[in-house]
């Protein structure tokens, strides 16, 4: 093997260890990040998902039997809300009570 | 070997983890509840929700009692066997049940009134918990003032750090640093305060002209001989300020209380348990005295506690170390917090089995501070002056190491049990709100829940309220591999891996409950009557019937399972199909 060919070697050795020093790096920062952060970010997504199931009660309510907006409102905001039907519908059929409040910290129970 | 031999064969020949099978996380994903999350995020995630004082505490009063060997040997075959079957299991069960937690799947595998059963059961275990906890803390909070600062302390920088996560729009960098440190600052200079905190328990003692107000039988005085012990206002009245305090964790919206409060005990504890476990490791090196076995590698078969009590090693030791080893918590949490989060099938193993891994280094570490620097006196004390020594180790000196490790015991317990308050309100209004409708209210549910904790903690034995949670708390892993053995059958799986060690369990456990009943009754109970008081007796007596209970209930779940078993043995393909995940 000439020089250039062990250099080669080496420096792919050394790239391989970057890889997997960077990959580690990445695992231990999720990690830490599972344990420190994540809830709050988790909490966060929670009240984002709070307020826009209210939104959607109140713009889209007839499609539950709740009428709040003449539909004439709900036809012009549906093309921005389309997307989010199907789920919002799902997480209203989970409750017993559309009303609920949901304590996502205690599903386990 | 435990995780690459045994584990990932069961994952790979029985599970059959498919990474291309969708799991609910992906197909309900609704942004919320349901969301893929990447592994690494997922194990931190559910580590920290499975870890708390409960590999702590057994491992110091397994330690104190048979000795660290015995110990040892249940940590390592616990959680190889079976702590990790248990918890990986109760993640896959759900996963592959579109979600649904441990009570939904039984109420459907086994029969409607399982899930009834499981919700009494769960109430009652986590009763005895809150007991055991609020009555550890009170009587540390009572007996080492210099450590009530740093957790006055902490209860307020974690409203200030609520404040300024969600109302102030910090960023979470900044507000840790100046929220921990703070804390930490009040942990280490809890001395200067200690003579403020001695005066106010005085000041409380003498409320009643130095007169106690319970007095009560406790087994565990006097080389666990048994002695005549007191209740003074001053432990009552830490008992109700902590009570105080988990009642508003309950009832406040998550994120103003329960979570940035946890958030910080975590920084707190994981210092001192990291600055422990490399203290440890260093120990013999740099500073040998603190590396010197203070307690016998094994103490005895039938270790006496109290007058007339038995404490035989099968089956009190298997319930005295729980999380460490096994936990039905775990099951419960992972059925669905963590469960609803998996992205892809091979993550279940990493994330439910490496979490209880990692929890057996954390009742590893915790039997080595109680085994190797023990100076003697209560576990709690012996632990803390054990971590202290390791922490020393680092040149800090020892008073403000065992500070530290004081406080690290009492900020993990208190964090844990504001939740387990806020899930015993959540329990009890489901178990009951149907027939009581008043107790869907969540000031009138959490109430009830404190005050019987309360009653509990007058009692005083809170080494008993240990083992019975314990008993209570193994016999739900137990519950939750009686469901996995129920659903492989009925797969036509290989039932082994989850059968065994449940039958192990389910026979310890109940055993294990009926045993300590016996030394409630004998010990506590009526040594209590004989000298006329009316409290201890009342709790006693509580505690003996909630055994039985729990006794009855276990064995109704366990007939229904055997049924459910022979079921589906006979016709395997008589599995339901899974029904649309609700709570």
């Amino acid at each position: 093997m000439d020089g250039r060919g062990s250099l080669s070697s080496i420096l792919n050795l050394r790239f391989e260890w970057g890889k997997r020093l960077l990959q580690g790096w990445r695992v231990v920062r999720h990690f830490i990040y599972g344990l420190t952060g994540y809830e709050f970010a988790r909490y966060a997504v929670e009240t984002r998902h709070e307020l826009e199931s209210i939104f959607m009660i109140v713009t889209l309510g007839d499609l539950i039997g709740v009428p709040v907006l003449p539909p004439i409102y709900s036809l012009r905001l549906l093309p921005y809300v389309a997307s989010e039907i199907g789920m919002w519908k799902r997480c209203l059929a989970r409750r017993k009570e559309f009303w609920e409040r949901e304590e996502y910290d205690l599903h386990g129970i | 070997m435990a995780y690459t031999r045994y584990a990932r064969r069961i994952d790979r020949n029985v599970i059959q983890s498919d990474p291309k099978r969708a799991t609910p996380a992906v197909l309900y994903m609704d942004g919320v509840d349901f969301m893929p999350t990447n592994r690494n995020i997922l194990f931190g995630y559910h580590f920290k929700s499975i870890a708390a004082a409960g590999p702590i505490v057994g491992a110091i009063v397994a330690g104190s009692l048979w000795g660290w060997f015995p110990a040892l040997v249940w940590l390592v075959l616990g959680v190889s066997f079976m702590g990790w079957a248990s918890d990986y299991s109760a993640i896959v069960i759900s996963v592959r049940n579109e979600g649904n937690s441990l009570s939904a799947v039984a109420h459907r595998l086994v029969s409607p009134r399982t899930r009834t059963l499981l919700f009494f059961f769960i109430f009652f275990y986590l009763l005895l918990l809150s007991g055991a906890f609020v009555g550890i803390m009170a009587q540390v909070m009572d007996s080492q003032p210099r450590t009530n600062l740093g957790m006055i302390v902490l209860v307020g920088m974690g409203l200030l750090l609520g404040q300024m996560l969600y109302r102030w729009r910090l960023g979470l960098l900044p507000a840790t640093l100046i929220t921990v440190g703070i804390v930490l600052l009040a942990i280490l200079t809890g001395s200067f305060t200690e003579g403020m905190f001695k005066g106010l328990n005085e000041f409380l003692n003498s409320l009643t002209g130095g007169a106690p107000i319970v007095t009560y039988f406790d087994p565990t005085l006097a080389g666990f001989k048994g002695a005549e012990a007191k209740i003074m206002p001053s432990l009552l009245f830490w008992a109700i300020a902590i009570c105080i305090f988990c009642y508003a964790g309950s009832v406040l919206p998550i994120w103003r209380m329960a979570q940035p409060v946890v958030y910080v005990g975590f920084w707190i504890t994981a210092l001192a348990m990291i600055l422990g476990l490399l203290g440890a490791s260093l120990g013999t090196l740099i500073k040998p005295e603190v590396a010197q076995f203070q307690i016998p590698a094994f103490k005895g078969w039938n270790p006496q506690l109290g007058p007339a009590g038995i404490m035989p090693l099968w089956p009190m030791l298997f319930v005295t170390i729980a999380c460490g080893a096994i936990s039905g918590w775990h099951a419960l949490f992972g059925s669905v917090g963590t469960a609803r989060q998996i992205e892809n099938e091979a993550d279940m193993l990493p994330v439910g089995a490496g979490s209880m891994f990692a929890e057996f280094l954390l009742g590893l570490l915790a039997l080595l501070a109680v085994s190797v620097g023990a100076k003697g006196g209560s576990p709690v004390a012996t632990f803390a002056n054990g971590l202290g020594s390791f922490i020393s180790v680092w040149g800090l000196p020892i008073e403000y190491a065992t500070s530290l490790a004081f406080a690290a015991f009492i900020v993990i317990v208190l964090v844990v049990t504001q939740l387990i308050f806020r899930v015993m309100r959540v329990t009890l209004t489901e178990w009951l709100g149907e027939i009581m409708p008043p107790l869907r209210n969540q000031h009138l549910a959490s109430l009830i829940s404190v005050a019987l904790a309360i009653l509990l903690v007058l009692t005083g034995t809170w080494i008993y309220l240990w083992q019975l949670f314990g008993g209570a708390n193994q016999l739900m892993a137990a519950l939750s591999l009686l469901l996995v053995t129920v659903w492989l059958v009925s797969l036509g799986k290989s039932w082994v891996f989850a059968g065994l060690p449940m039958i192990f369990m389910y026979l310890t456990t109940v055993a294990s409950i009926l045993i300590t009943a016996y030394n409630l009754y004998f010990n506590v109970t009526i040594p209590n009557i004989r000298a006329g008081r009316v409290l201890p007796v009342v709790g006693s007596g509580l505690m003996v019937l909630m055994a039985i209970l729990l006794v009855m209930a276990a064995l109704f779940i366990g007939v229904d399972g055997w049924r459910a078993f022979l079921k589906y043995r006979k016709r395997p393909s008589a599995s339901p199909q899974a029904a649309p995940a609700r709570g």
